[in-house]
């Protein structure tokens, strides 16, 4: 018998160890430059002291601890504090409080890009490592996968899309890093918080409110009262974006709005998009009333007006609890996913229902393969390649519909920073010189929805060949705001 | 539970009257479709048993439902004491172990995102049988037994042949040493010389381990190639069935005759006697009531009081029976339906050309004409299944009336269902065959 050429994942890898082991050294290093902000995590999140209460209180217990919270407390090079950007310039000796004494601008700079490169190589890492595996581990020497891969190689519209929608993805990881400054002590309660700066008029260096200073940093217009673009205040702020009218950061505004803006959108796919595809896969393999109830049911669903019943849900569930969560985040997401699955249960109905007539589904049920292991093993690959499409292309729609939502005060309550109340408190100066207000944040929904819907292209050309590109009737349909 | 005990040479599978009609339980549904009508006969161990027929007469669906891919609708198949139309759960989970199917189409009956060792290893996961690496040795060896190589676990469908597949297919069936195995069409795939291959192959596996075939094709070379006994399915009914050899020299149902007659004549000098059938099947969701090939039947038996009518002119009365027949069948649309119940008009009004067309060049003998102008009074005044029933009874025979019954018809206990294998009537043969 035949066992001989029978090896194991393990056996490949103990036979040739090089490459994995080169692939976790640089796992090491990465790890190694955030691994005070892992050890916060574990600390943080684990709940030990209820795990050393239950054990008996040594002394080594308390030690390891000890050397927990000491390691938490460890520098990482994407912290705020390790390459700080808030500080004042006092005339004749330059800036104080700054990452080596640079300006504001080139610290945050620094600490963006530093993120950014973070980021996109751990990104690498991860499809350095699918290399790795595919050329020196897997035992298939090709698979229908690599073609697909092929397929994206040389397909630059959706590289465009991924790039973008990763670097949207990084900037809602790092929120807290990227901001000039921070949400909580410039946005949510800029009273409770004290900035210092160097008083020209005293000639000495004073605190002053955040919520004050602040006040003398709106953008109303002209006349003196705007910071635009890539300016500092009267206190040495320095605002990437610009301000808001009401003087708060316009940038750390936005990265915290890009926080909720995924967390609603992927929310809301995730929950529509599984609701879609179980639905999907069961009508198709069951045919017959299952499917019609279903029918009826998403055909019911997709008459009512989206966008309506949106603003009235949002409005009428307003003073519940369950729009207390995550601000009405999650109430926004649970409607979107609501009125939502339909769509997405019909793109892949048609796929599901043509998987579902192959032989192969016979044949697995000529031996009594179970109907759930027949769905996921013989109809979901075939499957989720389209879900994949359409859930990019709606993810789109359901970003333009939070802000739309915002924009007209309904959905995510302020304080909480959300793109469409930054267009809507910056519409009345859109023709002056506080431009910036509207214009950033609606540049960047515009590129982010269509950095989803170039993903979603490349997908579906990299999962349907055939298809031609240009047949975009699904193009950023969802919200639709 | 299954047929380990049984001899080579006894019956292992047993047919009795088994019935898998389509459509009855959907909400709008006309009549069922009757796919497989009544169908009854053994099959012994270790033999293969050919089961041919033209397109949609059936042999899939009785394939299907022989190892419960579909439910029989009425009958049973028989194994050893075991009904398998009344299993459920369980048992008949493990009875499923016991027969297998290799698919017609080798591009559709691979899932072409798993590598063929998953593949064939799949029906091992399902039944737990032995240990995942016991399951993956099994593997490696029914890819050497169907002919392909051990390198080839990794490889996914794409990279193979049509002939590779089947032999993948092939090789998953046989996984869970089944006793029974459904062949649906296993060449009719594949290119011709390809074809050879794979019945060799499932030849040389049915000696090695003692399999009994249930061979569904309509290439009837193929069949005779390889099959020991040979069922022949017409319209859900099996019409003749008896030793390859025997069936393919004296065919004894008229309808077996007309099927082996499509076989080409490699030699064109050749003193050629074909029956060419005319017209087609009739619809499956409503059948003749006597013998299902009583409409295209070119042997059909006369009312003796017209057996003196000529032979030509017979076939023109039989052919208006036909088109009326296949009129009463055809689709017609809601509003159509709707108008004709309302009695406004039906889209048929063309009766009297079809019968100028087929009556203009004959002399009609008296009593036949009186009876053809009685329904075409019938027709024209939108009765057409007043003229129908008016012509059956003017016209019509055993053949239209009684479900003709299994006749024994040579030595090996062949049979075949035909009225005029009964002593009143004469055997069928080709002296009565109306010539086109």
């Amino acid at each position: 018998m035949a066992t001989t050429v029978e090896t194991t994942f393990r056996e490949r890898l103990t036979r040739q160890p090089g490459p994995a082991t080169k692939w976790l050294g640089v796992l090491l290093v990465l790890v190694a430059l955030q691994f005070g902000a892992v050890m916060q995590t574990i600390m943080s999140t684990v709940p030990w002291g209820t795990i050393g209460g239950a054990l008996p209180a040594t002394a080594p217990w308390a030690a390891l601890a000890g050397v927990g919270d000491a390691l938490a407390d460890l520098p990482t090079l994407l912290a705020r504090d390790v390459i700080p950007n808030q500080g004042y310039q006092v005339p004749g000796e330059g800036w104080q409080g700054t990452f080596m004494g640079l300006s504001p601008a080139a610290a945050w700079g620094i600490r963006v890009s530093l993120v950014y490169l973070y980021s996109f190589g751990f990104v690498g890492w991860l499809g350095y490592g699918y290399l790795v595996f595919r050329r020196h581990y897997r035992a298939a020497d090709w698979t229908p996968y690599d073609d697909m891969l092929g397929r994206l190689d040389g397909h630059r519209w959706g590289q465009f899309g991924l790039v973008v929608v990763l670097m949207f993805i990084v900037m809602a990881l790092f929120a807290p890093t990227l901001g000039p400054t921070t949400v909580q002590s410039n946005i949510a309660e800029p009273f409770s918080h004290e900035l210092q700066y160097f008083d020209e008029n005293a000639g000495e260096v004073t605190t002053i409110l955040v919520g004050e200073a602040n006040l003398q940093s709106v953008s109303k217009g002209g006349g003196g009262r705007n910071v635009g673009p890539m300016q500092y205040d009267r206190y040495d702020r320095f605002h990437p974006f610009g301000t808001l009218p009401s003087g708060k950061d316009l940038f750390t505004f936005m990265v915290a709005g890009a926080r909720v803006s995924l967390f609603i959108g992927l929310l809301y796919i995730s929950l529509a998009a599984g609701l879609a595809v179980v639905l999907a896969l069961v009508t198709a393999y069951y045919k017959g009333l299952a499917d019609l109830t279903v029918v009826i049911a998403g055909d019911s669903v997709q008459a009512l007006p989206q966008l309506l019943v949106l603003i009235l849900l949002s409005f009428v569930l307003s003073d519940t609890w369950i729009a207390g969560i995550y601000n009405g985040g999650l109430l926004l997401a649970l409607i979107f996913a609501i009125t939502g699955w339909p769509y997405l249960w019909r793109a892949v109905r048609g796929p599901a229902l043509q998987v579902s007539n192959e032989e192969w589904i016979d044949a697995a049920k000529s031996f009594g393969q179970r109907p759930v292991t027949t769905m996921r093993k013989h109809m979901l690959p075939y499957v989720v390649g389209y879900l994949l499409i359409y859930a990019s292309l709606s993810l789109g729609g359901a970003i333009i519909g939070v802000a739309g939502l915002s924009f007209l005060g309904l959905g995510v309550n302020p304080p909480t920073p959300e793109w469409g109340r930054a267009v809507s408190a910056g519409q009345p100066y859109v023709a002056t010189a506080s431009w910036h207000i509207s214009l950033i944040p609606g540049i960047m929904v515009v590129i982010i929805v269509t950095a989803f819907n170039a993903l979603g292209d490349g997908i579906r050309d990299a999962v349907d060949p055939q298809s031609e590109a240009g047949s975009n009737e699904v193009a950023a349909g969802g919200g639709g705001a | 539970m299954f047929g380990d005990d049984v001899d080579e040479g006894d019956v292992l599978v047993s047919l009795c009257d088994l019935k898998t009609y389509y459509g009855e339980d959907s909400l709008l549904s006309d009549d069922p479709v009757k796919a497989v009508d009544g169908v009854s006969f053994d099959i012994h161990k270790g033999e293969t048993l050919g089961l041919v027929g033209e397109s949609g007469c059936g042999k899939t669906t009785l394939g299907r439902t022989l190892i419960q891919l579909e439910d029989a609708t009425a009958g049973e198949v028989r194994i050893g004491d075991t009904d398998v139309t009344t299993l459920t759960g369980d048992d008949l989970q493990r009875w499923r172990r016991n027969s297998q199917m290799v698919f017609q189409d080798p591009e559709s009956s691979l899932n072409d995102r798993m590598t063929v060792g998953a593949i064939i290893r799949e029906p091992l996961d399902v039944h737990d049988w032995k240990t995942p690496r016991e399951r993956r040795a099994r593997v490696r060896e029914l890819l050497d037994t169907v002919g392909l190589s051990e390198e080839h676990y990794y490889r996914y469908p794409h990279q193979f042949s049509g002939g590779q597949r089947q032999r993948v297919g092939i090789a998953r069936a046989l996984a869970l040493e089944p006793e029974f195995v459904v062949l649906d069409e296993p060449v009719s795939a594949l290119d011709v010389s390809v074809q050879a291959q794979i019945l060799n192959l499932l030849n040389r596996l049915q000696d090695e381990f003692g399999l009994t075939y249930l061979f569904i094709a309509h290439d009837l070379s193929v069949v005779r190639h390889i099959c020991d006994r040979v069922a022949v399915m017409y319209l859900g009914n099996v019409m003749e069935l008896g030793p390859t050899e025997r069936l393919f020299q004296q065919p004894q149902n008229p309808y077996t005759h007309a099927l082996l007659s499509a076989i080409p004549e490699p030699d064109p000098t050749a003193d050629s006697d074909r029956i060419t059938l005319t017209g087609s099947p009739p619809s499956p969701r409503d059948p003749p009531a006597g013998c299902p090939f009583a409409t295209r039947c070119p042997m059909k038996i006369r009312p003796p009081e017209y057996d003196s009518v000529d032979t030509e002119v017979w076939a023109r009365v039989e052919m208006l029976r036909e088109v009326l027949r296949e009129r009463s069948n055809a689709d017609r649309s809601l509003t159509e339906r709707a108008r004709e119940i309302l009695g406004l008009s039906s889209r048929f009004s063309s009766a009297d050309e079809v019968h100028d067309e087929l009556f203009a060049d004959v002399t009609l003998p008296a009593a036949v004409e009186d009876h053809i102008e009685e329904a075409m009074d019938h027709v024209r005044n939108d009765n057409e299944t007043r003229a129908r029933a008016q012509l059956r009874e003017a016209f019509g025979s055993v053949c239209d009336e009684e479900r003709p019954k299994s006749h024994v018809v040579d030595d090996e206990s062949g049979t075949s269902r035909c009225h005029r294998h009964r002593d009143e009537h004469d055997e069928p043969s080709r002296s009565q065959v109306v010539s086109e």
